[in-house]
């Protein structure tokens, strides 16, 4: 056959493309099970921290989580568990941010009142400036924090805020866009749970 | 070309004809992934692997197939083996593919890649060819892992996320967002510019 005949270049491009796409999918075959067990546990540990856990590099995560979450359900909007006395409700949440979907986890007492614990799951912030939400600073803010009336993330101050009774955490600096986005998703995401939970009841 | 030896090719492709400093290749990951060296160091070494690799498949591909339809079927290993990495990160080190993102699919527009393809793959021996893919990648790895250095160094204090500097230096933000790229790499060229055009002086 000639080489640059017309039959044999559409031979050739179909041939190589059915070979390499074919051991791709071999390759991805291969890895979906570890994959898939890399989202479960970054998921477990999520959770974990939303209730508040301190997740250690040597825990078991999984186990851990049906531990603390003995019903655990990933179908319910929403999951539910009593820690040390405290009532807890916990939620994955998504929402927009400046440049994508940010997605995590929250945490609240049963009574709405304070926030227990906040953990981003994945985002598409600008590294280094509206990424740093998904640094440790930051997430541990929210802890404890007090959220009747939702939260604030505050602009501006440079002083920071240690203050867990005010509602508000502090932003990050050149990042305002992507504060003011997250003050949102956290906002809706409580009023959502508020109004999952008294559905349910 | 084809008498080319392996020690004349790394000069070449680490120094005299760097794919970043000279041929101005593979600007856009240069940019993007540098504000921080464990990023970067994954980055680059992906890119290693699939200048390598591409150019060993080319280079015993290249009698196979057409003339007519060679730069698809060189984007299609390129694309082959960024799945690859892409693929074996999200499986094996799940913390770096969640940072890297979207940068690790992107290395399929790299130039580098498909420079070196067409430009050497096409008329050499595959282990040759191996061999210039694999120092194309490093002249890329050392100019970003430079930049990469100063602008973690000085954006965030820290060397692969290891505090150095003291807790009173003040982080300069502006070497965490892309511009500061344009000027360090700016500077990288202007310094490498100087160096070979004395050299050529002088002789």
């Amino acid at each position: 056959m000639k080489k640059d005949s017309l039959i044999y270049t559409v031979l050739v491009t179909a041939v190589s493309a059915f070979i390499f796409v074919f051991l791709l999918s071999l390759a991805n075959g291969a890895t979906s099970e570890k994959v898939a067990e890399n989202q479960r546990v970054l998921e477990a540990k999520a959770y974990l921290t939303a209730a508040g856990i301190a997740v250690k590099e040597d825990m078991d995560v999984e186990k851990e989580l049906m531990t603390v979450f003995p019903q655990f359900d990933s179908a319910r909007p929403y999951q539910e568990t009593t820690l040390n006395g405290k009532k807890l409700i916990v939620a994955p949440f998504q929402g927009s941010g400046l440049w994508g979907t940010i997605y995590g986890v929250l945490g609240m007492s049963a009574d709405f009142s304070r926030i227990v614990g906040m953990e981003i799951l994945s985002h598409s912030e600008t590294p280094g400036l509206g990424g740093r939400i998904d640094e440790a600073w930051f997430k541990d803010q929210f802890s404890g924090e007090y959220a009747v009336d939702g939260i604030v993330i505050r602009h501006g101050g440079g002083k920071g805020d240690t203050d867990k009774d005010n509602g508000e955490v502090d932003g990050i600096t050149g990042a305002s866009r992507t504060s003011d986005s997250l003050q949102q998703i956290i906002n809706d995401q409580i009023d959502k749970m508020k109004s999952a939970k008294g559905g349910m009841n | 070309m084809n008498g080319d030896s392996p020690a004349k090719i790394l000069k070449e492709n680490v120094w005299t004809n760097n794919p970043i400093f000279i041929q101005i290749l593979g600007i856009c990951s240069t940019l993007a992934v540098t504000n921080n060296l464990t990023n970067t160091l994954i980055m680059t070494l992906g890119v290693m692997f699939v200048a390598a690799f591409t150019n060993i498949t080319v280079s015993l591909l290249k009698q196979v197939i057409p003339r007519k339809v060679r730069m698809i079927v060189q984007t299609l290993i390129i694309a082959f083996y960024v799945i690859i990495v892409d693929i074996l990160l999200r499986a094996y080190l799940p913390e770096i593919s969640k940072s890297l993102g979207p940068y690790v699919g992107l290395i399929i527009t790299n130039c580098i890649i498909m420079g070196r393809a067409e430009a050497f793959a096409q008329s050499h021996g595959p282990l040759i060819s191996a061999w210039d893919g694999l120092t194309s990648g490093l002249g890329y790895m050392w100019v970003l892992m430079l930049i990469a250095f100063v602008r973690e160094i000085l954006g965030f204090g820290t060397v692969f996320g290891y505090a150095v500097l003291p807790e009173t230096f003040t982080p300069w933000t502006i070497m965490v967002m892309a511009p500061s790229a344009f000027f360090l790499l700016g500077s990288v060229l202007w310094i490498a510019k100087a160096i070979i055009l004395k050299k050529e002086r002088g002789k």
